[in-house]
């Protein structure tokens, strides 16, 4: 991997103003009822007003994860991490629209677009970066919680922040994806990602994969030799044919 | 009007430009931007891509904008980084301008009255028809009834001034706008202590209270973003709040204060500071005026009194006190924006107005500021008319003893309508602002629409106001319009002026007001005081900045360096007595409680709650809820209610309730919140809509203007939201 682009998020200065939420959709064109970024919200106990832990607010998205159970539970390789910038992607003309990868996220980070019947999610606002431009999010912060760059630049902001103690991630117990978005200090909530589930039929699939492309490859060197064969041999006249 | 190309900013300027914001960081903008990110060639692009500065317009703050057009369609909208007022940033209202721009419940042409008022059927009507038929509405109006028989109504907008020139043209003194809702309290404390309006220091204050204010949902440039600096810097932020806003949850205190007893905390607080001499004496003696009289006013206020009052523990109010005042001249009594909350509003507001002055917290850095230099110039415009026939003053005006005389008071101005006295109100033009939903008492303001022959409103989508009138006239956004110039106060951000020209081209039929109040004019032989264009409005008011054309065509933004701190050296305060009032002379003549006296407030009566009501940061005042993007965030409002207190009336979470005052009622989900008093409710402003023009919100939710009594402040005639107790019933479906 040359480059592993990633977010460093300062959940404690979020106001929780939806303003990421809504720049994403817009420059997004997410679809009403979907996100592809969220705020999530851990509200105290207020039965106890002597003793109150503050309020918190954690902004997020797709984590980009080292370890993408995603592309685990991908059964067409629509969806890759990319090994130049280390973002994972969904190529729209591989994906099939089976929703495979949804349960698969940990963070819900996916959803199926309902007109394109495809599946989408953030892709750290590519076409933006492309235009030299940061992602949506990252831009219209208020608070600039969100610090976007190259993890494996050091001289980069987030390569920076990570130096700092107190580092977090946010993962489930059962599924460590190794996400790549970092949450400076600490975080809260961390107990909602869920376990990744690839469906059975995923799974069997997956079990099966290598010997499917045994097979298949068998079967390629099989129609090799025939056509080695049929290069090497000469033919019968067709005439034999018609007799 | 299409798009000038010379305000539109190349791709190239505009890398160039992301990359100046890392400089501006330095100053404040805090916008990071990725160099290594930055292509070095211009790789992109299929099709044109344009950006054009602009300034948003989805709430008041006007913060500065790049707006991204590709085919000629605005796909984005993004902070301007060189905006420093915001800090560079674009809340989620600002992202959803776009539908505002896009929103298929726009007005698109003229449409005239068929049926009742507020039965919705409409004809539609050409430009010239429409004009024709408005201005001879008015005429008919100013014959029989004078030019003050029409009430003019400008909402908070950049083309607002010339609703007022028109009305001072027209001949009417009779305007009310959306501020008498608002701040007019706070002003009023504010001026009859300072002797001036200030802003506040936040993003270099170490200690800063704030009651009867929620910045962290009631985003207000720069001071929401600040005060997230300060806290990251160290700064104490103290919160009084009934309920558990994200402002208390974020704070380092909250005090769950029983509504309307702020004035007793603050009291309090000054009892502290001055029994244990915990102010600058030299200060005091040299700029503040009667502290002897506050010394032995407050004597009276201890924090164990003020305990009993606001249910803050006294040990606090004594150690707050302690901390205020050792962190002074650096610290700030907040002293907030929307002031419509009690009767005494403007009296608890010189409470806190009062303290700041006893601390010094003013004109230094952390602390109030007064107003910066701008250096926009008035346009010279010719001398309006004179109506010998008028009458004396404003139909509202004596109604409470401190109005101010520019902004009246709506609801006084309602009454008197209603009442016609001392003279009748006919005609109301209506821009942009909906009084139907903003204002207390909705069925209050049905019946004064009764009372008026002629209702004309303005504005982008079917208000309820725009419901309910004769003629609507449809307005462009606020990304298809040119505007004049305007000055912005930052505090230690900035001094700076903006502008706006159209990013695309209008849309529909929609016109500016600017053009419509013109075409007005030509046809009431007015004519020759609109015989200007915009451009040579905004080059006279940019006549004295030379600097400043250019800087708004290359920077979206120009500053003024003007002074920041130290304001008041060497000038006198523009009060009576030259100085800071603790103790102000001019209440003292008009028989007005010179310094702030404690009342009680009224008992919540057994079985009511009090409503309260406020902001979050999606949604201005009552604009924005049916905007295709934002009402997705809150589809319906709720009423809050603490979950003890539901139980007792066996409400559940989710069930629909019945809401009932004096003045009307409203059906809404109740919706658990232990974070409110047991005494308190609070619902959501915007719902509840009479209009079915706003289809994504029409059916849902109640209304605030419905269910609030108009209270009002005695001194300047602001309303007042809070005084309202409610019944609230389980509704069996």
């Amino acid at each position: 991997m040359k480059r592993q682009l990633a977010m460093v998020i300062d959940s404690a200065s979020c106001i929780d103003c939806k303003a990421c939420m809504t720049a994403c959709k817009v420059e997004n064109k997410v679809p009403p009822g979907n996100w592809r970024n969220w705020i999530k919200e851990q509200d105290p106990d207020l039965e106890h007003l002597n003793n109150l832990e503050p309020m918190h607010f954690q902004p997020g998205n797709c984590m980009h994860c080292d370890n993408p159970t995603c592309v685990q539970a991908c059964p067409t390789s629509a969806t890759y991490k990319d090994n130049k910038d280390g973002t994972i992607k969904v190529n729209k003309k591989l994906c099939i629209g089976c929703g495979s990868c949804i349960p698969a996220c940990p963070y819900g980070a996916r959803y199926r677009h309902p007109e394109d019947k495809v599946v989408d999610k953030c892709d750290f606002c590519e076409r933006r970066r492309a235009r030299g431009e940061l992602p949506a999010c990252v831009t219209t912060c208020p608070t600039k919680a969100r610090t976007f760059g190259d993890l494996k630049d050091s001289n980069s902001e987030v390569a920076r922040l990570l130096k700092s103690d107190n580092i977090v991630r946010v993962v489930n117990r059962e599924t460590d994806t190794q996400p790549n978005i970092y949450y400076l200090s600490m975080t809260a909530p961390t107990d909602w990602p869920v376990k990744a589930e690839t469906p059975s039929a995923i799974r069997l699939w997956k079990a099966i994969n290598p010997f499917v492309w045994g097979f298949v490859g068998l079967n390629v060197l099989g129609v090799l030799a025939m056509l080695g064969k049929q290069l090497l041999i000469k033919e019968e006249p067709l005439e034999v044919e018609h007799r | 009007m299409p798009a000038k190309p010379d305000t539109a900013i190349s791709r190239r300027s505009f890398l160039k430009w992301t990359g100046a914001a890392t400089a501006a960081t330095a100053v404040g903008a805090r916008t990071p931007v990725l160099h290594a990110l930055v292509p070095s060639e211009e790789t992109t692009a299929s099709g044109k891509v344009e950006h054009h500065f602009s300034v948003c317009d989805m709430c008041l703050n006007k913060c500065g904008l790049i707006a991204r057009v590709e085919k000629g369609v605005v796909t984005k909208l993004d902070p301007n980084p060189k905006f420093l007022k915001s800090r560079g940033m674009l809340c989620a209202r600002g992202n959803a301008g776009i539908a505002q721009l896009y929103d298929p419940d726009r007005l698109k042409y003229p449409l005239l009255r068929k049926g009742k008022r507020g039965e919705g059927k409409w004809q539609r009507l050409r430009w010239d028809q429409a004009l024709d038929y408005a201005a001879e509405q008015l005429r008919t109006i100013a014959e029989q009834y004078t030019r003050c028989g029409v009430l003019f109504s400008p909402g908070s907008d950049m083309q607002s001034t010339f609703v007022h020139w028109f009305a001072e043209v027209f001949g009417s003194y009779n305007v009310t706008t959306h501020e008498s809702a608002c701040l007019l309290s706070r002003n009023r404390a504010y001026l009859d202590t300072f002797g001036e309006v200030p802003f506040s220091d936040v993003l270099h204050t170490k200690y800063i209270i704030m009651a009867g204010a929620n910045r962290f949902e009631a985003l207000i440039t720069p001071d929401s973003i600040d005060l997230m600096t300060a806290k990251q810097n160290g700064c104490k932020l103290v919160v009084l709040d009934p309920r558990y806003t994200k402002t208390a949850g974020l704070a380092d205190e909250w005090y769950q204060v029983r509504p309307g007893t702020d004035m007793a905390f603050f009291l309090a607080l000054m009892h502290v500071i001055i029994s244990e001499k915990l102010y600058n004496a030299d200060y005091a003696a040299e700029k503040l005026f009667g502290l002897e009289q506050l010394a032995e006013h407050v004597k009276q206020y201890s924090p164990e009194w003020a305990e009993v009052e606001c249910q803050i523990p006294a040990q606090d109010i004594r150690r707050i006190a302690r901390e205020l005042a050792a962190a002074a001249p650096t610290a700030i009594v907040y002293p907030g924006r929307r002031t419509s909350d009690y009767v005494n509003s403007t009296q608890i507001r010189r409470s806190m107005a009062i303290l700041n002055g006893l601390l010094g917290n003013w004109d230094r850095p952390g602390g109030l500021l007064a107003a910066r230099q701008v250096g926009l110039s008035k346009p010279e415009l010719p001398e309006a008319p004179w109506y010998e026939d008028n009458p004396e003053d404003r139909l509202d005006m004596g109604r409470a003893h401190m109005m101010f005389e520019e902004e009246g008071s709506f609801k006084h101005m309602r009454d008197a309508i209603i009442e016609a006295k001392p003279y009748p109100i006919k005609g109301w033009l209506v821009y942009k602002h909906n009084p139907l939903q903003s204002e207390a008492n909705r069925q209050r303001t049905l019946e004064m629409m009764v009372k008026l022959d002629f209702i004309l409103t303005v504005d982008i989508a079917m208000s309820d106001t725009a419901w309910m009138s004769d003629l609507v006239l449809p307005a462009p956004s606020y990304l298809e319009r040119q505007d004049p110039a305007t000055g912005l106060q930052g505090s230690s951000a900035c001094a700076c002026v903006v502008t706006r020209n159209p990013v695309v081209p209008t849309l529909f039929e929609s016109k500016p007001v600017f053009w419509i109040l013109k075409e007005l004019a030509n046809r009431l032989e007015l004519g020759e005081h609109f015989d200007f264009t915009m451009e040579d409005y905004r080059k006279q008011q940019l006549k004295n900045l030379p600097d400043g054309e250019r800087a708004l065509r290359e920077d979206g933004v120009y500053y003024n360096p003007s002074k920041l701190y130290g304001v008041y050296e060497g000038r006198v305060y523009k009060t009576k007595s030259k100085r800071i009032e603790l103790y102000n002379e001019r209440y003292a003549e008009m028989g007005v409680d010179p310094m702030p006296v404690y009342r009680s407030p009224r008992e919540v009566p057994a079985g009511r709650f009090r409503l309260v009501v406020g902001r979050n940061a999606y949604f201005t005042h009552c604009t924005t809820q049916n905007n295709g993007l934002l009402h997705e965030f809150m589809p319906e409002n709720t009423l809050w209610i603490n979950p003890k207190s539901a139980s007792a009336l066996g409400i559940q979470d989710g069930d629909l309730v019945e809401v009932i005052s004096a003045a009307g009622k409203g059906e809404l989900k109740a919706e658990f919140k232990s974070g409110i008093r047991e005494d308190t409710v609070y619902m959501a402003s915007g719902f509840g809509v009479l209009s079915k023009g706003l289809t994504n919100i029409y059916g849902k939710g109640a209304c605030i203007a419905e269910v609030l009594e108009d209270y009002s402040d005695e001194l300047s005639g602001n309303m007042a939201m809070h005084e309202t107790f409610v019944q609230v019933t389980r509704k069996v479906a």
